[in-house]
């Protein structure tokens, strides 16, 4: 597990910097997609989570559910196109699942990717990861989670 | 030399025009076709209900039709509104690096800060309340909340000139239409209109005018007229053509029974705390409380700034937020503690639910 800023980000996932979200390929071929621990301690207590429709196509970039934290709403983009496969009744029922476990149960949908390998090679993970967020928390002017 | 930011007045329109708007200008702003903006805007009588929120659960819809009052739903966050002319809606559109940080509750303390310093040039001792509210003496004159994409950001808040409470409590499905024949009075207290503050509307140009230059100053900008762009008036047109249909309105549509209004009393030393809940049953959330009774507690104010820091909180959270509101206020409590008001809370959300309770 690796930390910036008292921010978690667990080893084994790929990340989209920019967005804020990260994706794990599972065995059966799914991926699984999820804020960071870093957007959930941006924004605050999620208390409203809309994710779209099982079976709806979604582009890589764009919006898959939408979030809402202190009357802030907006988008979680998927770092991987696709179809949604599944979407999260318990983070339906609690949203602040998404900051307290946001690796775990907090996350927001399942994804059959059109093209994982090509979708992945854009997405940072490991040490390159850390390097990338401690930037962007740099830039952001973060003071830690 | 200081950066250059637009400034936008889009006049007086329907809800669904304006809102048509916040999404085609924050979506040019992520694209990078639209300057950092202020707009000032102005709606026809309407009825706006938050992104998350279900109409049927946050309106009279009966009452908006006969009225000819149109319901829309908002990009932004928060809870649902009546909107008219005696409101001006003010809104920024920038992006996370602007003001230097990304964390979501800063930005808009920074935004309501300005906003409430604009209000106080005119005579008034606007503050910011958190989470978003700006308030004078506790009562509530500017609700705000946002909307993000990307690094973008679209944040708003209204104004009240001049404020029709009758009118809101026809329209909006509130807790406070649960103190019956003190409905009025209830809501009454909980808002206030520049209006009632200062004994007439002051023009709009001056409103408007005190409220840029707050914003120029506080973000160390200048700013100048201007229209909307074509890569705006395009994705405006697009905008239009899906949020100015039933489709959009109820893109969230459950019941009003799944939100019941839950009542309860505590006879504290100190006097009686009623409270009642308002809770979202499908996500065991509070949606909103009310605190009323014949207790002491100084300053008069801190009842409606509780009120405030209750709004949209998990329900298995309620203890703990009303623990951590005393701890950061300084409150005269007379023969009352902070669990009395627990104890209020817990009787309501322990209270049967009852139709009668779900249609106030």
């Amino acid at each position: 597990m690796g930390t910036v800023r008292g921010c978690n980000f667990p080893d084994d996932l790929y990340y989209s910097v920019d967005n804020n979200v990260w994706a794990r390929r599972e065995d059966d071929g799914t991926v699984t997609v999820g804020l960071t621990a870093y957007a959930g301690a941006l924004a605050g207590q999620i208390v409203s989570y809309t994710p779209k429709k099982v079976g709806k196509s979604v582009k890589k970039d764009k919006s898959c559910a939408t979030v809402e934290s202190g009357k802030w709403v907006g988008p979680v983009k998927t770092p991987v196109a696709g179809e949604i496969v599944a979407i999260n009744d318990k983070v339906a029922e609690k949203p602040a699942l998404i900051n307290e476990d946001p690796y775990g149960e907090g996350w927001v949908v399942k994804i059959r990717p059109e093209n994982w390998d090509g979708d992945a090679a854009d997405l940072k993970t490991g040490q390159d990861a850390l390097a990338a967020f401690e930037a962007k928390m740099e830039s952001e002017g973060f003071g830690g989670c | 030399m200081s950066a250059t930011w637009r400034l936008l007045d889009t006049g007086l329109r329907r809800a669904a025009e304006n809102i048509a708007l916040n999404r085609a200008l924050l979506e040019a702003h992520q694209a990078g076709e639209a300057p950092h903006t202020l707009r000032f805007l102005r709606f026809r009588p309407s009825a706006l209900i938050g992104f998350h929120q279900s109409p049927r659960q946050e309106l009279h819809l009966d009452a908006c039709a006969r009225a000819g009052i149109e319901v829309q739903r908002r990009i932004t966050g928060g809870g649902a509104i009546y909107f008219d002319e005696g409101q001006l809606g003010w809104e920024l559109y920038l992006d996370r690096r602007t003001l230097g940080t990304a964390d979501m509750g800063a930005i808009a303390r920074r935004i309501c800060e300005a906003a409430a310093a604009g209000i106080r040039r005119l005579g008034v001792d606007a503050r910011f309340r958190p989470r978003n509210d700006i308030e004078v003496d506790g009562r509530k004159l500017s609700g705000t909340g946002g909307a993000f994409d990307g690094d973008s950001f679209l944040y708003q808040g209204t104004l009240l000139l001049d404020f029709d409470v009758e009118r809101m409590l026809r329209v909006l499905r509130i807790p406070a239409e649960k103190l019956s024949g003190k409905a009025v009075a209830g809501a009454r207290d909980r808002v206030v209109s520049l209006r009632e503050l200062l004994g007439e509307v002051p023009p709009l140009e001056t409103v408007q005018r005190h409220l840029a230059e707050a914003f120029a100053e506080a973000f160390g900008v200048t700013l100048e007229p201007g229209g909307l762009n074509a890569a705006e008036e395009a994705r405006y047109r697009e905008a239009l053509a899906e949020i100015d249909t039933p489709e959009w309105v109820h893109l969230r549509d459950a019941p009003a029974d799944e939100a019941p209004l839950l009542e309860g009393v505590h006879r504290a030393r100190g006097g009686l705390i009623r409270a009642i809940v308002w809770l979202d049953e499908a996500r065991d959330h509070v949606k909103q409380v009310l605190i009323t009774g014949d207790f002491f507690v100084q300053p008069r104010r801190l009842v409606a700034d509780l009120e405030a820091a209750l709004k949209d909180v998990p329900r298995a959270d309620l203890r703990a937020r009303v623990e951590a509101f005393f701890r950061e206020h300084e409150a005269a409590l007379l023969m009352l503690e902070p669990a009395d008001f627990v104890a209020a809370l817990e009787a309501a959300l322990a209270s049967p639910t009852t139709d009668e309770a779900a249609r106030p």
